[in-house]
């Protein structure tokens, strides 16, 4: 079941890294066709707490949380965006999947329930229990143990699925992996 | 390749701009941010759509003739017209209905902003506010 994947994946697998890809799509709207958008990518993640998101298609763009603080690197904008990783995860989802200590700490936010198998993955739904507006449900998929995609629903209907594939699982990853130094001349906002 | 920008463009037509979008207003982290923005439709009658690089939505803004929304999270704003909306809603103003010609490289004045469009070609659109204070800088990037 996903609920018995996803306990696995939180015991078993301690840090891992793996490509992505991102299809965000809009919901239709009166007579328009729903609209989809394309990015990808790599991810790195480490438990508990540290997360890696570097956008490489269709623009240059880093997400990385060290643990403390969530960086978001904008390369074309030269722009760097700091804000403290507790407050900012109501808008990652993804990370918090990957990187929560474990079990106990993913229920502590999210009521999780096994959802049906499909496209051949093991799926488990949280549905946030605080209703700060911006997530509906984030669905799990789990090819066995191994973290294969992640579906988010946020609360205007913008569903967000992410495919991860070349998944490695780790005990650890290099030290400087999630360490973040904004670079020379570009301009820091503090959120 | 970026939009190569049109000299002027034709009235009532529908274009889609998508890219980032950052606002810095100075001394004042709680109004500047940075988002992805899907701007679509015309001054008249469209939709600005900014999201969170992870693909969540942050805020939904559409107008038509006569009236205009703003949804953030759980709560909506209403007002009869984008200018009027924009005016009280608590982030700053993006003049966004200049923002249509300004993608299209149109330099059309907005009081209180000089805009930079110099860049476009390379998809980049850089504009400073000087009034009302705090000054304050947007700068774009379109995807291409």
């Amino acid at each position: 079941s996903g609920l018995k994947s996803l306990e696995n994946f939180l015991q078993n697998t301690q840090a891992g890294q793996a490509e992505f890809t991102q299809v965000v799509t809009m919901p239709a709207k009166d007579g328009q066709a729903a609209r989809s958008k394309t990015s990808s990518g790599s991810f790195a993640f480490q438990r508990p707490g540290r997360f890696k998101f570097v956008y490489q298609k269709p623009f240059a763009q880093t997400i990385v949380a060290d643990g403390q603080t969530l960086w978001l690197y904008d390369v074309d904008l030269n722009q760097v965006t700091q804000r403290k990783q507790a407050d900012a995860l109501g808008s990652t989802p993804a990370a918090l999947l990957a990187s929560a200590a474990d079990l106990a700490a993913l229920r502590a936010q999210f009521t999780l329930e096994d959802a049906p198998a499909q496209d051949g993955l093991e799926w488990v739904q949280a549905t946030p229990k605080t209703k700060d507006g911006q997530l509906q449900r984030v669905r799990v998929g789990f090819a066995g143990e191994q973290l294969a995609a992640l579906d988010i629903l946020d609360s205007f209907g913008q569903r967000s699925l992410i495919r991860f594939s070349h998944v490695q699982s780790l005990p650890a990853l290099p030290p400087g992996t999630f360490a973040f130094k904004p670079p020379a001349g570009a301009d820091v906002l503090q959120q | 390749c970026a939009q190569p920008p049109r000299a002027s463009a034709p009235a009532g037509a529908s274009s889609v701009w998508t890219g980032r979008l950052a606002l810095q207003v100075q001394g004042d982290e709680a109004q500047s941010f940075s988002a992805l923005f899907e701007l679509r439709g015309s001054p008249a009658q469209g939709e600005l759509v900014l999201s969170s690089p992870l693909g969540s939505t942050l805020a939904v803004l559409r107008w038509q003739p006569g009236e205009a929304a703003l949804q953030t999270g759980q709560q909506t704003r209403q007002a009869a017209s984008l200018d009027a909306l924009l005016q009280d809603a608590a982030g700053s103003r993006i003049p966004v209905a200049a923002l249509f010609d300004w993608l299209q490289g149109i330099n059309t004045p907005v009081a209180g902003w000089q805009v930079d469009l110099s860049s476009l070609p390379e998809g980049r659109v850089l504009a400073q506010r000087s009034d009302p204070p705090p000054p304050a800088t947007l700068r774009i990037a379109l995807t291409r």
